[in-house]
């Protein structure tokens, strides 16, 4: 079986899927493509639906016998069933739930205001040519541009600010994890915050918890090993358009 | 006697997800009907339940869930019965994405129509300052602003404009999938499909110049064999408004 995974720098989903890959220790045929630059819409890359629609955005893209797959959360259960390191995911039915409405809270709140910010403060050259999704290329228009919404940005920031309190308060029973065990919602939750410390370091003013958390999760071997493939000195600063902030507001 | 209790409105978009994979499982449960245009999911029995006054939630003993997707897989690993999550890692996979997708993307787009022109016509009918009294209630700021928008019909013609494309292209990214396979995300029946049909049960009424025999052959048959299920025309016995029963126009052959 032949599986490939086009990742971008180690941050955000693409850091999610690098570093659950190594803790399941699946072989994978990894290939770096540049997600600012658009590499993931050149002809190099399948585009079935599910890869230019991705509700992720800019995330990586992991193919599998010729069925290319998006979207990070559920790239990490897949990767999950078919590795073989520890378990990423509870084995008890309610304990799997709260972590998967963990990460579907990440998703949906988190990760479009991180996407928001990011690009806002390192907005991308030029939007690529072929991008499928008329709603994503929109994105990509506007973090180039550099408009960003003052309301959405500063409702980001406060988004930023109630992830780390919600953080904060799961650690407060004195858990290494944020499920007890070591799960998806670990990584997850990190790939989006870690690049926050420094556009919104107020979120971060008295995290303790959190701050210990993160030093546990990057010292951890896969971790590590996901990092170590960054070609920039900080990829954590490294974004392109990510999943929208919610049409309902 | 049973250790569930789900708080749902009708069987439709969110709340018919868990219901319709209850009753497709076979698992008894006490339905506690909320109901969406009298605010009942913002008062206080309910906010004892599930503080953030969202629709729908199931309690199972001393646990409480929210968030309609995520108790679906809930309900499939907790209890016997058929399995509604695939077997192949890969069809997971595409069942999660596509239920994304659908809660995303297509879903909040459909709704801005519905609100549009049946929840804030429906409700605006009330008294102002019981409603303003109504909406202060609401937990959940986005809620907020959401009933405020609804109420005051203050979607922009932009963004209604969007969400007819979205509604649109979502059609035929739907019909395109069906033509590829049975079901929505494997061979076999399950949540994306519980999920996908919960969104698109009504939509050759809604959307008749874009979802009908000739134009999405793929869709109908699709809603029509889900249609004849007898988990689905048990869930959807439990409606109580002419939404539920919008459900009726399935029963119509190909033209």
């Amino acid at each position: 079986m032949t599986t490939i995974l086009y990742h971008g720098q180690p941050n955000g989903p693409s850091f999610t899927v690098l570093a659950a890959a190594f803790e399941k220790d699946v072989d994978l045929d990894l290939r770096a493509i540049d997600l600012v630059a658009g590499e993931r819409h050149s002809t190099a890359l399948p585009h079935p639906l599910e890869v230019d629609q991705s509700i992720e955005g800019e995330g990586p893209v992991l193919v599998v016998d010729g069925v290319a797959m998006t979207d990070s959360v559920f790239l990490a259960c897949y990767l999950d069933e078919v590795g073989s390191g520890p378990a990423l995911r509870p084995a008890d039915p309610y304990a799997r739930w709260q972590m998967m409405a963990w990460c579907r809270y990440v998703i949906e709140r988190v990760a479009p205001a991180v996407a928001c910010l990011g690009v806002a403060s390192a907005p991308p050259a030029a939007v690529p040519a072929g991008i499928v999704s008329a709603d994503l290329e929109g994105r990509w228009r506007d973090a180039v541009a550099g408009r960003a919404d003052d309301a959405q940005l500063t409702d980001s920031r406060a988004k930023i600010g109630q992830a780390v309190e919600k953080i904060e308060t799961q650690l407060a029973d004195g858990r290494d994890w944020l499920m007890g065990n070591f799960s998806i919602a670990d990584l997850e939750s990190y790939a989006w915050l870690a690049g926050m410390r420094g556009i919104v370091p107020s979120a971060f003013a008295a995290s303790p918890l959190t701050d210990a958390w993160e030093a546990r999760l990057r010292a951890r071997p896969a971790v590590a090993r996901a990092l170590g493939l960054a070609t920039v000195a900080h990829p954590e600063a490294i974004w392109a358009p990510g999943p929208e902030i919610n049409r309902w507001g | 006697m049973t250790d569930v209790t789900l708080y749902h409105w009708e069987p439709n978009a969110n709340s018919g997800k868990p219901m319709l994979a209850l009753f497709e499982k076979g698992v008894a449960f006490d339905s506690h009907y909320l109901d969406l245009l009298n605010f009942d999911q913002h008062k206080p029995d309910y906010l004892a339940v599930n503080p953030l006054g969202t629709i729908p939630a199931m309690t199972h003993g001393q646990y409480v869930l929210t968030e309609s997707t995520a108790i679906m897989e809930y309900v499939d690993e907790a209890f016997d019965g058929p399995r509604l999550m695939p077997a192949d890692p890969v069809d997971q996979w595409r069942t999660r994405w596509w239920m994304k997708f659908l809660d995303q993307w297509l879903a909040p787009s459909f709704s801005m129509i519905g609100w549009s022109v049946f929840v804030g016509p429906s409700v605006r009918q009330k008294d102002p300052v019981e409603l303003e009294a109504a909406i202060d209630r609401i937990p959940m700021p986005e809620r907020r602003v959401a009933w405020r928008k609804a109420i005051n019909g203050a979607f922009s013609a932009e963004e209604m404009a969007e969400s007819q494309r979205r509604v649109a292209l979502g059609i035929t990214y739907l019909e395109q999938a069906l033509g590829q396979r049975e079901w929505l995300a494997a061979d076999s029946y399950g949540l994306a499909d519980i999920n996908g049909f919960n969104l698109a049960y009504a939509m050759p009424l809604s959307q008749p110049q874009l979802c009908n025999d000739s134009l999405t052959p793929n869709i109908m048959r699709w809603l029509r064999a889900i249609y004849a299920r007898p988990a689905t025309r048990a869930c959807w016995a439990l409606g109580r408004t002419d939404l539920a029963r919008r459900i009726s126009l399935l029963e119509g052959e190909p033209a």
